[in-house]
């Protein structure tokens, strides 16, 4: 009795050092991580409301004295050059991202559920045949696909981008859908089709409502891949109206003695649509990871 | 309400045949049972029935069609799944009209038969909420309210119960049984429990390895299982299979165990043992029909307790003879230690014998 008496304290409390000390480990790890990830971008916040002067000055200047959306102004003013093609390059990028989404979503839907459910000759070899292409650089296509697209005309069309990017989000696509509609019991579609609906019906209805997170985090996942490219779209296009953003500001603010606030407010603007995605559909978003990887 | 005929049904994965030939006749109104253990083809029957799995060979007949090539929808069946299959993203209204909304009926209808399948389950409380928000067996109820709403040809029912604790269990089998007579609807029931099988079906058909076994009334089955595989899966505890030599001394018919005792057949037995293919012969008996003595009387075999489980109004012991493993049941009064010597004494009347090769009942004529 006296010795469970004098053990249990002293072991409880070494067992609460312990985890509070594993605890502030994870916690400045954390906080390393966050002024990692965080400190570029408000460094590019900051810079874009400098003026041309101030962003140039060392020591640097870490609030501007004289704060302005100058930068911001001009890029988003139809009326001038920079602003014009500012403004095409982001539509440009959102074309090309949007056509993108939305035939990865329609191609992998299908796909995902048919490697889900039925069972058809060569369906494993397709389904890592489906794979086999992440497992390259994308490098290695840049000159095949570059040969491909001049043969088919595509050079200098949005249609080859697309038709590039189809080729690196789809498989992901389907892969992330499959696993999403192998947790979705097979036994509700055998309940619909008893109730009356064809299997077709049996899709429509009850799975695709089911499998809307997992629609969600795909698109996500293709815009994004899309909005970022940077060495396709750098490669397949050159003609200037054609250029999407990240191409675009890079080629736009080279030319001249680089305008530093401005190159920060174009690329802050760049991540506006991104971040604004990940805010609307994070709650999807988080559902739908954690649903592919727990069985219950 | 219709009669279901299954005629040499055979579902067959590559070289692996889950259904074999099976041939069986549910009359209208009849509550089956399929029973069997795990992977014995009980389940790909029932799916054979309902369509969702093609046939290989034979042919499957509801009511006067043959549906061998019918989509599911088109059976005119409802089927009751062993995790529910309740719409998720449906309000239980909603998962109870769904049948009815996929057959075009008119909204006022629907409503009527919703309202009235939700009266009759007494769950008109809960048709607003989400499967999510309901118990495991409110969850149960609705899939019985999917599956009546429609009032179908056939419901076929693939182990309803076995996901309910064991208190609603008991509950739910009553009310299906109650829900079978009330309607008189034909029901094809999937289980792995011979309890559930015995206590509620008209008829139980025991498959095992995709091949059916006996087809009877589960009393029937009880009491004359044809072969040792229904003669152990029925009845619980399992029924004593032991392994003996038949053979005749003075005359007489004697079953002799390897142990060194024997015992003397009665006439009919004799019979019986006397159309066996070999001298191997096992002898069952159920738990109920073994007596157990403390002493030494003429004609019992001695052997030892192994383990004794009171259950309240009956002792359970169990003892090895031959190496087979005894269950005899004993009133709670009598009192037995573990590894205390013990004569046990068959009868006659009510063993059952088998063939040791072929495993088949043997009988007299």
């Amino acid at each position: 009795m006296s010795t469970t008496a004098e053990t249990a304290p002293r072991s409880l409390s070494r067992r609460r050092m312990r985890v509070d000390g594993w605890r502030w480990t994870g916690r400045i790890f954390l906080a390393f991580m966050l002024l990692y990830t965080a400190v570029p971008m408000i460094w590019m916040l900051i810079t874009s409301i400098k003026s041309g002067f101030a962003a140039l000055q060392f020591p640097p200047q870490w609030w501007p004295d004289e704060p302005t959306l100058a930068s911001y102004e001009k890029l988003l003013d139809p009326q001038n050059s920079v602003g014009q093609d500012f403004l095409r390059f982001f539509w440009n990028s959102l074309f090309v991202s949007t056509v993108t989404t939305i035939l990865s979503v329609i191609v992998a839907v299908p796909a995902a559920y048919a490697f889900s459910r039925f069972s058809f000759p060569g369906r494993n070899f397709l389904f890592f045949a489906v794979l086999l292409r992440n497992m390259f650089p994308a490098v290695i296509f840049l000159v095949p696909l570059f040969i491909l697209m001049r043969l088919l005309g595509l050079m200098n069309t949005h249609g080859s981008l697309i038709l590039t990017y189809l080729t690196f989000g789809l498989p992901l696509a389907i892969w992330l859908l499959k696993g999403f509609y192998d947790n979705i019991p097979v036994q509700l579609e055998q309940a619909a089709r008893i109730d009356g609906a064809t299997r077709f019906q049996a899709f429509i209805l009850i799975v695709m409502p089911l499998s809307t997170p997992g629609i969600i985090a795909t698109a996500i996942y293709s815009f994004i891949g899309a909005w970022n490219e940077y060495i396709y779209a750098y490669t397949f296009l050159t003609k200037n109206d054609q250029l999407t953003l990240p191409v675009g500001i890079q080629r736009f603010f080279s030319e001249n003695t680089t305008d530093f606030p401005g190159l920060m407010a174009a690329s802050f603007m760049m991540s506006v649509p991104v971040v604004v995605l990940f805010l609307v559909l994070q709650r999807y978003f988080v559902r739908a990871l954690t649903e592919g990887a727990v069985k219950h | 309400m219709a009669h279901v005929v299954l005629k040499d049904l055979v579902k067959s994965y590559g070289s692996f045949k889950a259904v074999n030939d099976v041939s069986l006749t549910v009359n209208d109104g009849e509550f089956v049972a399929l029973v069997g253990p795990s992977g014995c083809g009980k389940t790909t029957t029932l799916n054979l029935v309902a369509g969702l799995v093609p046939i290989t060979s034979g042919d499957i007949v509801i009511g006067d069609r043959v549906v061998n090539d019918l989509d599911p929808k088109d059976r005119d069946i409802a089927m009751v799944f062993q995790n529910y299959a309740l719409y998720p993203q449906k309000s239980v209204y909603k998962n109870l009209a769904f049948p009815l909304q996929m057959r075009k009926l008119p909204r006022d209808e629907i409503d009527k038969k919703v309202k009235e399948a939700a009266r009759v389950l007494d769950m008109t409380h809960l048709l607003e909420r989400k499967p999510r928000e309901l118990s495991g067996g409110q969850q149960q109820r609705v899939a019985l309210g999917r599956a009546l709403v429609r009032d179908p040809a056939v419901f076929l029912m693939d182990e309803p119960l076995s996901n309910l604790d064991a208190k609603l269990r008991v509950q739910m089998r009553s009310e299906i049984k109650r829900f079978h007579q009330d309607l008189k609807a034909t029901i094809i029931y999937v289980t792995h429990d011979q309890l559930e099988a015995v206590t509620m079906a008209d008829k139980m058909a025991v498959m095992n390895g995709g091949y059916l076994q006996q087809y009877d009334s589960p009393a029937q089955v009880f009491a004359h299982p044809v072969n040792m595989f229904v003669a152990s899966f029925i009845g619980s505890p399992a029924m004593s299979l032991i392994p003996l030599q038949a053979s005749t001394a003075n005359g007489n018919a004697v079953l002799s165990s390897a142990e060194g005792w024997s015992f003397e057949l009665s006439p009919r037995n004799a019979r019986k043992v006397a159309r066996a293919t070999t001298r191997k012969v096992v002898l069952g008996a159920r738990h109920s029909t073994i007596k157990l003595r403390n002493s030494a009387v003429p004609g019992a075999i001695p052997a030892k307790a192994y383990t004794v489980e009171p259950t309240g109004d009956v002792t359970f012991v169990q003892a090895f003879l031959s190496g087979a493993i005894v269950n005899i049941s004993v009133p709670p009064n009598i009192a037995v230690a573990p590894d205390e010597q013990i004569w046990l004494e068959f009868d006659q009347e009510r063993m059952h014998l088998f063939d040791g090769e072929t495993e088949m009942a043997l009988t007299a004529n």
